[in-house]
């Protein structure tokens, strides 16, 4: 370590939405500010803002190379520190360390923690490594390599072949191989063609798409052009989400250097070859990301999608033949044309080539976006990156797949993590939304947040799935009200099956997935509710009466201290008392208690 | 193109949908949303009918279905009876008290859970979307399908009287529910929140159309001075001509 300072190195700030939301700007600007001014360092390091590095929970994270040193939720108050111990001396700072809740250790490359130790990077790849800003960052990580590739050594058919060959599927939730998509297209001789990015990423709690338009934007560019040439188009769209201002407007600064640098506009490095790119700022809708009504919004329609009984390949944009992918997708392009449809198929599984982008979120330890080979286990997933459940409750179920997928039970655990699998189980792939949920979580409830979400979000054009998804959202808000009656259950059951198999798009034909799985793996929960009146996650109010047991309360006081609205008495070292007429049931002293000594009964419980 | 329909075949025409061609050879297939001469809409779904393609199985809107060679089509199974059954339930329960829907319900015999059922439910609209279609075929725009979900509507702009509207009435003509109010009395229409002038049919004397259609009609069609004759007149006018 001695010659440490003289070493020329780079501080990689993360300036994913994340992380400047918890002030890694102001981490970045100090960060410049003081390492101009320290007279102790001879060499400057180069210091740059970097798009998301996926551990959000625990940003802003500051990445130092070539050291492979990461500290995380770095405060302006730390940047001292860190240029006096760690540029200067080159001493390691312990407390800024990844803690690895598995081995319990602190970890001083990012890449050994478990989060990221199982990752295999794709999509992902330049993401939080490079400045989406500055093209040559991307250049000097084979950056348009596979543009001049195809441009200048492949005819499009070859192009076409490749991504054949590779079993790449669509990334946006459908799983569609996206050669044949490019095949059927290319067949068509109806002109001008059109390529679109659908970056109209709606799923709660899903960020993969944002991840990269913001922090890898030339790899999109990238893939789109190579399919613009592949199916013989010149013109491609970029719908991007209105609540997504970072990712257009790096997405802008990454389509004018592109320009600058031949690889957009006419005559692509010489090849002949025409192709530009535009961004269309989407309007606000979740169901704008189903691609007919992307389309519509793009064309200047209302945003409702049409019947695809003529595919957008034939008939798509302005009824002109149209590849549409997601954002996940266009970025698995240039990889493939770079190292082969044979180095792809390697990672995965069968049928399933690659990996998958999904964003952990819920009830466990370590949530953020994690890059996976299709297959992998969902327990793996959960238990090694994800560091297990929060706290170590028990885990109680899974939902994958956004909105409308399904929620898995502890006993689909070991489900492979493809396509076929998720979809044996009542559940989807969907764009890689997992949600972990704990014994805290009543699935009734959540059956009743999800219909919520899906009633506002529906387009409201088709009967079945405006007022059959109300309808439903009426019977489980009657449910978890303690109104429910048990013909309920069959109910949304029939009406669940008429929904999907009688709605117009795929938002209607998936919208009953989540009370469809709850009603098929927590049956019980739903009976408790409606005979017994019984909330046993203690999260429907009018179903949940906290007690304690005073056999087994140790009489600590915790949850005494705890309770927000002074409900709960006692004498230290005695058995305490919620008074029943004072408690607003947040669960707060549940969640607390040591020894396990309250708990949950139901509406009527006598004590 | 031959298509089997429940068991029959059937000469399907080039570009013909589904429902044309089962309502062209008296097939019976619920539809609310469809009207000759528009363009299928696919969004009261009561339409839907089993497609068999190459042993492939899907339910589809057959207003909007293009139909094809080899394809087998069933009409009347289990399944689509239950789901036009669950649409109708879904119809009354939005709009309980509008008798069309209410004469719907009973000829499938459909009861809606009258615990869900809200007996002071005022909507009348199933937003079939056939009012905008037509407002948009003349040409006016004056209304439009706005929001999304459960909160969609039919409306003008910003719901104030709209500018566009030239009081034609044909949106509330083609409304398969009764849902547009119109409202002519004593020389006035009122529909979309605007009042209009109407205007006597020369031969008959009974008000036909207001002021501001004629102006729209003979402004599009570059005719000044238009004689005012109601269509009933109109066409009495014509067939006259042909028997003399």
């Amino acid at each position: 370590m001695s010659n440490f300072h003289n070493e020329s190195r780079k501080i990689l700030v993360c300036c994913g939405t994340g992380c400047l939301a918890n002030g890694s700007y102001q981490v970045y600007e100090k960060f410049k500010k003081i390492l101009h001014n320290n007279p102790n360092i001879t060499i400057e390091p180069s210091i740059k803002t970097t798009g998301c590095n996926g551990l959000c929970e625990k940003g802003p994270v500051v990445k130092i190379l070539p050291d492979q040193i990461s500290y995380f939720k770095v405060s302006v108050d730390d940047v001292d520190q860190i240029v006096d111990e760690t540029i200067v001396q080159g001493k390691i700072i312990d407390r800024l360390l990844y803690f690895d809740t598995n081995s319990k250790k602190r970890i001083r490359d990012h890449n050994d923690a478990s989060f990221y130790k199982h990752q295999h990077k794709i999509a992902l790849r330049n993401t939080g490594e490079i400045d989406p800003l500055h093209i040559e960052d991307y250049l000097e990580r084979d950056g348009y390599k596979a543009l001049k590739k195809v441009l200048f050594e492949m005819t499009p058919k070859d192009v076409i072949s490749e991504i054949e060959k590779s079993n790449l599927r669509g990334r946006g939730g459908a799983g569609f191989p996206t050669g044949i998509k490019w095949r059927t297209c290319s067949n068509f001789d109806d002109f001008p063609k059109y390529v679109v990015c659908n970056g109209d990423e709606g799923d709660p709690g899903a960020f993969m798409d944002r991840s990269i338009l913001e922090g890898d934007p030339n790899t999109i560019i990238e893939g789109m052009i190579i399919c613009g040439y592949a199916i013989k188009s010149n013109k491609g769209f970029l719908y991007i989400r209105d609540e997504y201002e970072l990712a257009r407007k790096n997405m802008q600064v990454a389509i004018d250097n592109a320009r600058k640098f031949g690889f957009l506009g006419q005559n692509i490095l010489g090849s002949s070859f025409d192709f530009d790119l535009e961004i269309i700022r989407g309007g606000g809708a979740f169901v704008c990301g189903e691609s007919s009504a992307l389309m519509a919004s793009i064309e200047g329609h209302v945003g409702e999608p049409r019947a695809k009984y003529i595919r957008s390949v034939e008939r798509g944009l302005w009824n002109k033949p149209t590849v549409l992918n997601n954002v996940e997708t266009w970025a698995n392009i240039p990889p493939i044309i770079i190292n082969g449809s044979e180095w792809f198929k390697s990672i995965g599984s069968e049928g399933n080539s690659g990996t998958k982008v999904f964003s952990l979120v819920g009830k466990v330890k370590n949530t953020g976006l994690v890059e996976i080979p299709m297959g992998t286990k969902l327990n793996e997933l959960i238990f090694q990156i994800g560091g297990g459940l929060i706290k170590d409750r028990p885990f109680k179920a899974v939902q994958t797949g956004g909105p409308s997928g399904g929620c898995i039970p502890k006993e689909h655990l070991d489900i492979a993590l493809d396509f076929e699998s998720l979809n044996s189980i009542g559940s989807m792939m969907g764009s890689g939304g997992v949600i972990v949920m704990d014994d805290t979580t009543c699935m009734v409830e959540l059956a009743r947040y999800y219909m919520e979400f899906l009633a506002g979000e529906s387009c409201g054009k088709c009967t079945t799935c405006r007022e059959g998804i109300n309808t439903m959202l009426q019977i489980l808000k009657n449910i978890t009200a303690g109104k429910g009656q048990l013909d309920d259950i069959d109910l949304l059951l029939q009406l669940g099956e008429t929904i999907k198999e009688g709605s117009l798009c795929a938002l209607g034909k998936t919208a009953p997935n989540p009370v469809l799985t709850t009603i098929k793996y927590f049956k019980d929960e739903y009976i408790d509710h409606i005979v017994n009146k019984k909330c046993s996650a203690g999260v429907c109010k009018n179903l949940t009466t906290y007690y304690i047991e005073s056999d087994l309360c140790i009489g600590c006081g915790i949850c005494s201290k705890k309770c927000p609205v002074d409900a709960i008495s006692g004498i230290l070292k005695e058995p305490h008392l919620i008074n029943q007429d004072i408690c607003i049931k947040c669960g707060d002293c549940f969640i607390a208690c040591p020894s396990g000594a309250i708990k949950i009964g139901g509406a009527n419980y006598e004590y | 193109m031959n298509i089997k329909i429940n068991g029959e075949y059937y000469k399907g025409e080039d570009g013909e949908t589904l429902l044309e061609l089962a309502k062209r050879n008296n097939i019976d297939i619920p539809s609310l949303c469809y009207k000759k001469g528009f363009e299928g809409l696919g969004r009261c779904r009561l339409c839907l009918v089993e497609v068999n393609d190459n042993g492939k199985t899907q339910t589809v809107s057959s207003c909007i279905y293009p139909i094809k060679d080899g394809i087998e089509v069933f009409t009347n199974t289990e399944r689509i009876r239950k789901m036009r059954k669950d649409i109708i339930l879904l119809l009354s329960l939005r709009a309980p008290n509008n008798e069309f829907i209410n004469e719907l319900a009973k000829e499938y015999d459909v009861q809606a859970p009258s615990r869900y059922l809200n007996p002071d439910e005022k909507e009348n609209c199933i937003l079939c979307g056939l009012c905008v279609e037509a407002c948009e075929k003349l040409g006016t725009n004056a209304i439009s399908l706005v929001g999304r979900g459960t909160t969609k509507a039919v409306s003008t702009p910003y719901d104030d009287a709209s500018k566009d509207c030239i009081g034609c009435g044909a949106c509330a003509d083609v409304c398969p529910t009764g849902a547009i109010s119109l409202i002519d009395i004593d020389g006035k229409r009122t529909i979309w929140n605007r009042t209009f002038n109407l205007v006597k049919c020369s031969i008959c004397g009974k008000y036909y159309t207001t002021e501001d259609a004629l102006e729209f009609i003979d402004e599009k069609l570059g005719i000044e001075n238009q004689e005012h004759i109601c269509q009933s007149c109109n066409k009495r006018l014509i067939s006259k001509k042909f028997y003399l």
